[in-house]
């Protein structure tokens, strides 16, 4: 098994001990998140100072273009980055946790792509334009691809082999990500408007209605709030689970239905982003270990920060220019992964 | 030791006590396989918009002046083309049969393990620090990040000993770094280059020229006479580090030389047409069913993946019409369902 399983689960753990020591930490990531929320505003191809953000939030002066450049522009993409981020992170949680694996990332799996995909057949081929249609069509890429992902990797050794689900999941990217860049190849004007988008993106898609999408978004996180018990029951196997009366297929069910829509409206928000649901829970799970309410707590606003400090360095890093934020996850990402490799014990079941 | 080719780890013993029975086969299939891959070529050559008589096109192929609009369209527009694909199809092929000899293990290849990637962030850096785009230059940065993804993946991945599953998990980390390293360099790189940054993504075999063609043939004749050189002690090898170290050889040292060279040949095609993905995944596998060869079969498997990518590279160029999409992509929608195929098909055998 993976180093997931090496935890002992704390089904008794005594509540208010676990309330009292995780506490600090919470504390800790929603600091991070409001350092990254200001950097996000003050950083970019011009650097403006935090006085001028607060008169352009709290004392709007539409003559000042910096005001301007921080109201049209920053406070967009930072809220994008705010629900994609905390939206990806807690997918990957989800996802991590159901198969067990500490590979299982949106991303990776290929459900991201999957979206992708079927946003970019909803224009190219449908002429799809508005956001909402292409919204319900990631939700229904996510969906199938998810299920695909699931079906290549979780044959056999089941889902809990990392190479099975890891290699499944790149093939699949790799067939889905060829079929988007061919379908953007064939279509010049979907290319030009959509390209930024496919590389993961936090002010690609800034027409997007963001209260609609958080709405979506904070349905999954009560869905996911609603099933922690089970899902932490669930971790002892089936039969134990289903002794202290859980469902083990219903909880599966509804993760399934709560990672597509974190991953569907991510993806329709940002671009298929990978990586953020394979750090930020990893990272997370080195503070809370088996305790499953405080993973999924603390990734959301940790995976909001990591999105949004990733996509700063990106902008600082290619000034005037900028670098999608889907280039930056994926290096650090990718880099963690080969890390990753090194730690990953593999016992055959 | 994981290998998912059921018959692999005994094949061998079955290579000494028949060898010339396998030796004939292999040898008759590598022959109707050069054989296809030259109707491919020619096929390749001939067909396009604009048609051109069967006769012209060889003759215009081989560089006899024809007097016709042959010379230019076929001279010198499809002939560098095919044969740029054709040879770096078999570049890419021979280092997939080498890798896949090392690691004992058929999802060992240079694009699975991020050096096709790390060789196209090379070539871009070159093209970047530079400003030179012909593949000659390209070629050292290109084999350096092969190299350096290499090195990676082979430090990263290994504990001790190399175990296939923590080799591929690393090298699926830096195909991704390589992959983003190669975007922020493209960039940073001046002038509108859109279509052309695909190519160095995926891979494209547009617009090649004799130049190409001249560098692609000098590595192959460099590399496969080196490959099929070491396709007898590899084969050894693949019986096991202390048979082979019994039988004179050195297994550490043959690895890493046949590492090297694998390297070396994903560089060199890399710098040619970027990174073409699945051909050295799939080409060998396909050379080892069809030859039934115990071990690897370099020249089968560079004829194959020859085969394959100027296959590839005719869809490109004909299948959608006008629309001409990058070679990489075709070679993806095909190697990706076979690579799905392997892995649902290997069960619990590797962990």
């Amino acid at each position: 098994m993976t180093t997931l399983e090496r935890e002992p689960v704390r089904l008794d753990a005594p509540r208010r001990s676990a309330a009292r020591s995780m506490t600090p930490w919470l504390i800790a990531a929603i600091a991070l998140l409001v350092v990254a929320v200001i950097l996000s505003l003050c950083l970019g191809a011009r650097s403006i100072p935090l006085s001028t953000v607060w008169d352009a939030l709290f004392h709007y002066n539409p003559d000042i273009a910096e005001q301007g450049v921080v109201r049209e522009s920053r406070v967009v993409r930072t809220l994008i980055g705010i629900v994609a981020g905390a939206a990806l992170a807690l997918a990957g949680a989800l996802t991590q946790t159901v198969t067990r694996n500490p590979l299982a990332d949106p991303g990776l799996l290929g459900i991201n792509a999957g979206s992708a995909l079927a946003i970019v057949v909803g224009i190219t081929i449908f002429g799809v334009r508005t956001f909402g249609g292409q919204l319900w069509l990631a939700f229904l890429g996510a969906g199938l691809a998810g299920v695909a992902a699931f079906a290549i990797g979780g044959r056999g050794a089941g889902m809990s082999s990392p190479v099975r689900l890891a290699l499944g999941g790149a093939a699949l990217t790799a067939v889905l990500g060829s079929v988007t860049t061919a379908l953007l190849l064939t279509n010049p004007d979907a290319l030009s408007s959509f390209r930024h988008w496919l590389a993961g993106s936090l002010i690609a898609r800034a027409e997007a209605p963001i209260l609609p999408l958080a709405i979506v978004g904070l349905f999954a996180v009560l869905v996911t709030a609603l099933i922690t018990r089970s899902l932490t029951a669930l971790a002892l196997g089936d039969d134990s689970a289903a002794a202290l009366g859980t469902r083990p297929g219903r909880t599966r069910a509804l993760v399934m239905v709560s990672v597509t829509l974190l991953a569907g409206l991510a993806t329709a928000l940002a671009g298929p982003i990978a990586f953020i649901g394979l750090a930020v829970p990893h990272l997370v799970r080195g503070v809370t270990k088996a305790r499953l309410g405080w993973l999924f707590a603390l990734s959301l606003p940790v995976g909001a920060a990591t999105i949004l400090l990733c996509d700063v360095f990106g902008r600082l890093v290619a000034r005037p220019g900028e670098v999608p934020v889907g280039v930056t996850t994926a290096l650090l990402g990718g880099l963690l992964l080969a890390l990753m490799a090194r730690r990953l014990t593999v016992v055959t079941l | 030791m994981t290998t998912l080719l059921p018959d692999a780890p005994l094949a061998p013993a079955a290579s000494l006590t028949r060898p010339r029975r396998r030796l004939g086969r292999v040898a008759r299939v590598t022959i109707i396989l050069a054989v296809v891959a030259l109707a491919v070529i020619i096929v390749s050559l001939w067909m396009g918009t604009v048609s051109v008589s069967l006769w012209d096109t060889l003759r215009a192929a081989v560089g006899i002046d024809t007097g016709t609009g042959a010379d230019f369209i076929v001279g010198q527009l499809r002939a560098p083309r095919v044969y740029t694909a054709a040879l770096v199809g078999a570049l890419l092929a021979a280092s997939g049969a080498l890798m896949q000899s090392i690691a004992r293990n058929p999802l060992a290849s240079p694009d699975l393990l991020g050096i096709s990637s790390g060789a196209a962030a090379g070539a871009v850096l070159c093209i970047y620090l530079t400003q030179n785009t012909s593949s000659l230059a390209l070629a050292p940065w290109a084999v350096l990040g092969a190299m350096v993804a290499a090195a990676l993946v082979i430090v990263l991945g290994s504990r001790g000993s190399i175990e296939p599953f923590r080799l591929i998990i690393a090298g699926i980390g830096i195909e991704f770094v390589a992959t983003a390293a190669t975007t922020l360099i493209l960039t940073k790189i001046p002038d509108n280059i859109v279509p052309q940054a695909y190519a160095w993504i995926v891979g494209s075999t547009n617009a090649r020229t004799w130049e190409h063609v001249w560098m692609g043939a000098a590595s192959c004749l460099v590399i496969l006479p080196i490959g099929l050189f070491m396709v007898r002690r590899l084969r050894v090898l693949e019986m096991g580090d202390d048979l082979a170290a019994g039988l004179g050889l050195r297994p550490g040292r043959l690895r890493f030389v046949a590492l090297v060279i694998a390297a070396i040949a994903a560089g060199l095609a890399a710098a040619l047409v970027g990174p073409i993905a699945f051909i050295a995944l799939v080409a060998p596998a396909i050379a080892r069913r069809i030859t039934r060869s115990p071990g690897i079969t370099v020249a089968a498997s560079a004829l194959m993946g020859a085969i394959l990518t100027v296959a590839a590279d005719l869809a490109a160029r004909e299948l959608l019409g006008s629309i001409q999409l990058p070679v990489g992509l075709y070679t993806s929608l095909i190697g990706g369902p076979y690579l799905i195929y392997l892995i649902v098909r290997s069960k619990g055998q590797f962990q």
